[in-house]
């Protein structure tokens, strides 16, 4: 039993790794130390959830609703680990070839945007439905288009102005 | 959709790249998991086991040390039991409001229950803890003077200072939590009018 559960959680993980990790990297503005404790939170809370998953919605979905809520909750670690510049991130990842500058600076104009917009927008990137998105936060679907289309201006303005720096 | 949103969803589609998991991160992420049940374990439940064995040294103290003859130690005696008994059950409502908030809930229900698990530690911060530790300290100072007959009066002068000391310590400690948690509440509230404005 257990053993299973240890092989569909490796499956789930090395599936949507990649999903969940630049998600929390877009939430924590870079920060590549933040970056893996809270991609770490995410999957221990998918481990203690794994049991509970009904196929309701996709994997995917339901990975959302607890990157989403883990990163929310991460607000105090996120202060004990202070968020390092974005030009000493910069030559740290450029170094490290790991991250390129467009990314960089993508995760500095989301950094911007208040916690919960910078998970919404970044579903959006990922081509969540706005059906989906507003099941995940618990709000009216049009609600959800509202939030989007304020956050897209706003993130617009955010990348225009870093254009014109 | 407009041209420079795509431009962004291009960008955030290339910095995709290279975030496979590496090799060996899934035995350290399994490591983690084991290692925070155990922590968890003693989150949850640390705090009634050390009030609960406190409690039974008190009891057995009581009982079998030093059993107390007069009323007005024997009423101290019952606020300090009391007290702790008191404080042993707020721990559980407490565990239980904290298992509530739910990863799988969606981000409004779960702030909503964040905000109401905090509000509850609020009320337990300003009400009930002072009530109980008024409790404590009335019953401690109600044993004193029969235990006064029974041991030196340098001895009952060196417990009872040792216990404000021990207080004020604790009320510094405690109020540094209260303070942390309270400001835990402020930004969940903040972020609760984020999502639904």
């Amino acid at each position: 039993m257990i053993k299973n559960k240890t092989n569909l959680f490796e499956t789930v993980y090395r599936q949507h790794h990649p999903m969940v990790f630049q998600m929390c990297l877009g939430f924590v503005k870079g920060d590549k130390e933040t970056v893996n404790d809270l991609s770490q939170e995410v999957f221990i809370r998918v481990w203690n959830n794994l049991d509970k998953f009904k196929g309701a919605s996709s994997y995917k979905t339901w990975i959302y609703r607890i990157t989403v809520n883990t990163c929310l909750q991460y607000v105090k670690k996120e202060k004990k680990v202070s968020i390092i510049e974005l030009e000493n991130l910069t030559s740290t990842v450029e170094t490290e070839n790991e991250i390129n500058y467009n990314a960089m600076k993508l995760y500095k104009a989301i950094g911007q945007l208040k916690k919960i917009d910078r998970l919404i927008i970044m579903m959006v990137l990922e081509n969540q439905d706005y059906d989906s998105i507003s099941e995940i936060i618990g709000i009216k679907s049009t609600n959800v288009r509202v939030k989007i289309h304020r956050v897209k201006k706003r993130l617009e303005v955010i990348l225009k102005n870093d254009k014109n720096e | 959709m407009s041209s420079s949103f795509k431009e962004l969803q291009s960008s955030w589609e290339n910095s995709k790249t290279n975030k496979e998991p590496s090799i060996g991160s899934f035995d350290i992420l399994y490591k983690r998991i084991k290692n925070k049940e155990k922590e968890n374990y003693f989150f949850y439940y640390g705090t009634i086991i050390i009030l609960t064995f406190t409690l039974i040294a008190i009891s057995l103290f009581f009982y079998f040390v030093a059993p107390v003859k007069e009323i007005l130690s024997r009423i101290g005696v019952g606020l300090m039991v009391v007290g702790l008994l008191f404080r042993i059950f707020i721990e559980v409502i407490s565990i239980y409001k904290a298992k509530q908030i739910n990863s799988l809930d969606d981000t409004l229900k779960t702030t909503e229950n964040i905000i109401s698990f905090h509000l509850f530690r609020k009320t337990i911060h300003k009400v009930i803890a002072p009530i109980i530790i008024v409790l404590y300290t009335v019953g401690f100072y109600m044993i004193t003077p029969e235990f006064s007959s029974h041991i030196e009066f340098w001895n009952l002068v060196l417990i009872d200072v040792s216990y404000v000391v021990i207080g004020i310590i604790l009320f510094i400690v405690i109020r540094k939590g209260v303070r942390k948690e309270m400001q835990k509440l402020t930004e969940i509230l903040k972020l609760k009018n984020e999502i639904t404005e």
